[in-house]
């Protein structure tokens, strides 16, 4: 299908053509600019570069009810995922992040919460025009427009949005709203081309990651992780805010007679992600742990999927609080190779 | 102040035998960032700064230091630990010795007289980061950004950290090592972020944290970096009973936040270190600060002044005001 374009001003009549599905889009709560389900008539903000927490959340809730019950019964109550959503404004960086981990959640079991939601999901993306400080996604393989994992690409042309359908899904999407869509010409193309180029040359850091995957398991014992890590807190803002990370712990509670079985983000950089029930904790230090975090995404990951589990965003670089840097540690990887 | 005398006086306390390593301050990978520094060997002590940007509290290291099993026959190392204070981690530091988390003997506090520290994201906002290391220096009332060969003068107040605002003791009330002169300590400004919500009626306070708890991640940085914050045992890691369950919503993240809040009641130093490090902006100061004044208020005590003083908790005074005791 070629590629059409949405006038900014039908926005509201657009989003009116998709009733009945959830609309995931970065708007302001409070002062924090985050994805959530729109409500009636509000308006995106497509004007940012990157909300702080990922939009992983729209498939993979940071707690998720698996299944209610009451105590003394053996009843379950499962949760009804038939939601149909729309992901809009994700950057490519995070949808990239969401192909990646998919791989995971479609491994030797298929998780079905996850899955469910993936599959009832369309992504949406918006081409990135300013990168931040700490964005790297060219050395990972993506790009100010990439469009791995995405269903649709819209970028910001001005007065409109460039709307390229990119699986079936993306076209399902234009299908519905083709009314409101123009056809575009090649100058929007062109335009989209320039804005690319001009946003690809905004991004100052990078790392040539060839060597790594295979190089890590030989540095198990080096001293450059002791380095790194002297400093860390071991608090989960790396893994939480990551696109990528996706592990989770399942627990049972109960409030009174009500139970449910439910699974949420856990971090390997908390002591008690790997703590036996003996007591014995076999990453016993904050060194291990984020030894762990690098070969978890630069090799262990690769040797599974095939595919660097890490796409660059810089979220990790940002927002820790004692600066612990992934780019200068991958750096200091390829010098001790 | 001096940074020749800083690394001058770090590298002969670390080539001290007694002493272990020292924890300081170093520039960090990009832009305005500071990264905390462990300092083993003399020659290293070249790294050290210490400038505007050292917002952070390194007094959380004392207790955050792993002691992994040692192989058979390997004595733990019981050698000092140095460590760079400035006003507010000093308290800390104080605190810790008031309540024996740590050992007199085993610390040498170097001592830092802080004029103010710059908000990193105020910073940011106003002259945004770039790739390129900055620095800041202290100029004068305000301050001096020097960045891409270009020095551009900064206003005291345009940047300046809350905590700064409110700062009561910008010189270290615990220390072993002065370095430089103390300074003259300014006015602090009342605590507006406090009163604010003291303003507020019963339901507005709760609407006003319930969107705030309501954003928290559980990451649990704050309770990381919190130099006061370190029981072995934290309520927040037990799973029987799980007291606060793992579940992330308004409900289970008010409990952690009240819980802590309550934890640090009487031992809060004001460092403002939960604050800085939320990744979601949630104004963990002014819960803490709001304590923090209640025991000020109440019991006319204020922690951290004194390492020789009594824990509050566990002090009774038969002239307590208690003129909240119906």
């Amino acid at each position: 299908m070629s590629a059409m374009l949405l006038n900014k001003e039908k926005w509201a009549e657009f989003v009116g053509k998709l009733a009945g599905k959830t609309i995931w889009a970065p708007r302001t709560d409070g002062e924090e600019l985050r994805f959530l389900p729109l409500e009636n008539g509000e308006v995106p903000e497509f004007d940012y570069n990157n909300t702080r927490v990922p939009p992983k959340q729209a498939v993979f809730p940071q707690t998720e009810t698996m299944f209610r019950f009451q105590l003394g019964t053996e009843e379950l109550e499962q949760p009804q995922l038939e939601e149909e959503m729309i992901v809009f404004g994700i950057r490519p960086c995070d949808a990239r992040a969401m192909a990646i981990v998919d791989n995971l959640f479609k491994w030797d079991v298929e998780d079905p919460y996850y899955l469910k939601r993936r599959e009832k999901t369309t992504l949406v993306g918006l081409t990135c025009s300013d990168p931040g400080l700490n964005c790297f996604c060219p050395s990972l393989g993506g790009g100010p427009a990439s469009t791995e994992g995405l269903d649709l690409l819209m970028t910001d042309l001005g007065d409109s949005y460039l709307m390229e359908a990119l699986t079936e899904k993306g076209e399902t999407l234009v299908a519905e709203t083709k009314d409101l869509l123009d056809k575009a010409g090649t100058d929007a193309q062109k335009n989209k081309d320039t804005l690319v180029k001009e946003a690809e040359k905004k991004i100052n850091r990078s790392i040539d990651t060839a060597g790594i995957p295979e190089g890590l398991p030989g540095l198990w014992d080096h001293l450059l992780w002791r380095n790194v890590s002297a400093s860390c807190l071991g608090c989960g803002t790396c893994t939480y805010l990551c696109p990528t990370c996706h592990c989770f712990d399942i627990q049972d509670e109960t409030e009174g007679f009500e139970a449910r079985r439910c699974r949420m983000w856990d971090s390997c950089m908390f002591a008690e992600y790997t703590m036996h029930a003996s007591g014995h904790n076999p990453r016993a230090t904050r060194q291990e742990r984020t030894r762990n975090r690098i070969n978890h995404k630069y090799s262990y990951y690769v040797d599974k999927f095939d595919t660097i589990a890490c796409v660059g965003c810089g979220r990790c670089i940002n927002l820790c609080p004692v600066n612990i840097d992934i780019v200068d540690i991958l750096k200091q990887v390829k010098e001790a190779l | 102040m001096d940074l020749e005398q800083l690394r001058k006086i770090a590298a002969e306390v670390v080539a001290r035998e007694d002493v272990n390593y020292l924890i300081g301050w170093k520039q960090g990978t990009y832009g305005y960032r500071v990264a905390p520094v462990f300092i083993e060997d003399p020659a290293d002590a070249s790294e050290l700064i210490f400038s505007p940007l050292c917002t952070a509290n390194l007094a959380t290291y004392l207790t955050l230091v792993e002691k992994p099993p040692l192989p058979r026959g390997q004595e733990p190392d019981t050698r000092k630990v140095a460590l760079m204070v400035k006003g507010c981690d000093s308290r800390a530091v104080a605190q810790l010795l008031v309540e024996k988390g740590i050992n007199r003997e085993g610390v040498v506090i170097i001592g830092c007289p802080c004029p103010g520290m710059v908000d990193h994201s105020l910073l940011a906002e106003k002259y945004p980061e770039t790739e390129d290391l900055a620095e800041i220096k202290w100029d004068g009332e305000g301050f001096l950004l020097l960045r891409d060969g270009e020095e551009v003068k900064l206003d005291r107040y345009e940047v300046l950290a809350e905590k700064c605002r409110l700062c009561r003791y910008p010189n270290p009330l615990v220390s072993d090592i002065l370095l430089g002169e103390e300074v003259e300590p300014w006015e602090p400004e009342e605590d507006s972020g406090v009163t604010e919500i003291e303003d507020k009626d019963i339901e507005g306070r709760w609407a006003y944290w319930e969107e705030q708890f309501a954003n928290c991640v559980r990451c649990y940085s704050c309770r990381n970096v919190c130099p006061l914050c370190y029981c072995e045992d934290c309520i927040l890691d037990r799973l029987n009973p799980d007291w606060i369950n793992r579940s992330v919503n308004f409900s289970e993240n008010t409990a952690f936040h009240i819980a802590r809040a309550f934890h640090l009641a009487g031992r809060c130093s004001e460092c403002g270190e939960c604050e800085r490090v939320c990744p979601a902006n949630i104004p963990l100061g002014r819960l803490n600060r709001k304590l923090a004044r209640e025991v000020r208020d109440k019991y006319g005590f204020e922690p951290g002044l004194d390492p020789e003083a009594e824990p509050f908790q566990a002090s009774y005074k038969p002239d307590d005001p208690e003129d909240f005791i119906l």
